[in-house]
């Protein structure tokens, strides 16, 4: 198969570096971005969704809110606070609110 | 552990949400998939911005591949539709193909002729055919594993492959000693 290897031969010279670190991390750095958004995206749905299922039950929430506050507050206070720590230190949004990655 | 193996975890891995998986694969890949899309589209310039957006959409729809497919004709196929979106979109080819020739012209005292002749050859080629050719011939892809990756049927694969290689053979003045 002269011919064939003849061919194999001159395509070689075609063939990039078989490690190029600086395309690995310019496509990845891509990734990081295109990542980054998404995550942005999704908060800023969740908050908006958040925003307006509060904005609609606030009138009934509101009285029961009030009622369990006194006792309550302390507790969920350092629940969110545990949250945020969650989030903004360890994994990211989506998988830690279970919508995969 | 084999190279396919080690393709399925980092699969697994990057399907999980791995950023440092898909980068191992991106290492591992990129190779192949630049030299294909750099012999398909003939500007080297515009292949590597095509295998950046490639594996772009691959992490985006890695969640896709089934378990054991192979990895590199998955990126290559998606390599390919970018390459034809691309031409499609800017209605580029003709632009292209002077940009090729206009690179080529500026090459010419650095390359071989035979090398020029073949780049030629190939820019001369159908787009399918060209696809066909890059993987079959110069990235011994088998002619099943190319028709996976650009979704042609079997026969239409080793079809343009055949006719693929007739050309290029002539063009480079070599006996086919396959025939």
């Amino acid at each position: 198969m002269q011919a064939d290897d003849r061919l194999k031969a001159l395509f070689a010279h075609d063939e990039p570096l078989m490690r190029d670190p600086a395309f690995a991390t310019a496509v990845m750095e891509r990734v990081m971005r295109r990542r980054f958004l998404e995550d942005v995206a999704l908060l800023c749905v969740v908050s908006l969704v958040g925003g307006a299922v509060f904005w609609v039950v606030w009138p009934t929430l509101q009285p029961a809110l009030v009622a369990v506050s006194q006792g309550l507050a302390p507790a969920l206070g350092a629940f969110a606070m545990a949250i945020c720590a969650m989030v903004i230190l360890g994994g990211r949004p989506s998988s830690d609110l279970g919508l995969g990655t | 552990m084999g190279p396919a193996s080690l393709d399925e975890a980092l699969v697994a891995a990057a399907q999980g949400g791995s950023a440092e998986a898909f980068s191992r694969l991106v290492e591992r890949h990129q190779q192949a998939l630049r030299a294909f899309l750099r012999r398909t589209c003939g500007d080297w310039a515009q292949a590597d911005d095509l295998a950046q957006e490639t594996f772009l959409a691959a992490w985006s729809r890695i969640g896709r591949l089934k378990a054991g497919a192979s990895v590199r004709a998955w990126l290559c196929g998606i390599g390919y539709n970018k390459h034809l979106s691309a031409v499609r979109s800017a209605g580029r080819e003709r632009a292209r193909a002077s940009v090729y020739e206009a690179d080529r012209e500026t090459t010419q005292d650095a390359l071989p002729e035979d090398r020029l002749a073949l780049e030629r050859a190939m820019a001369g080629l159908p787009q399918e055919q060209r696809a066909c050719v890059a993987l079959c011939l110069a990235a011994e892809f088998s002619h099943a594993e190319a028709a996976e990756a650009l979704g042609m049927p079997l026969g239409t694969v080793k079809s343009h492959v055949s006719r693929g290689r007739a050309r290029l053979l002539q063009a480079l003045g070599v006996c086919d000693d396959a025939s």
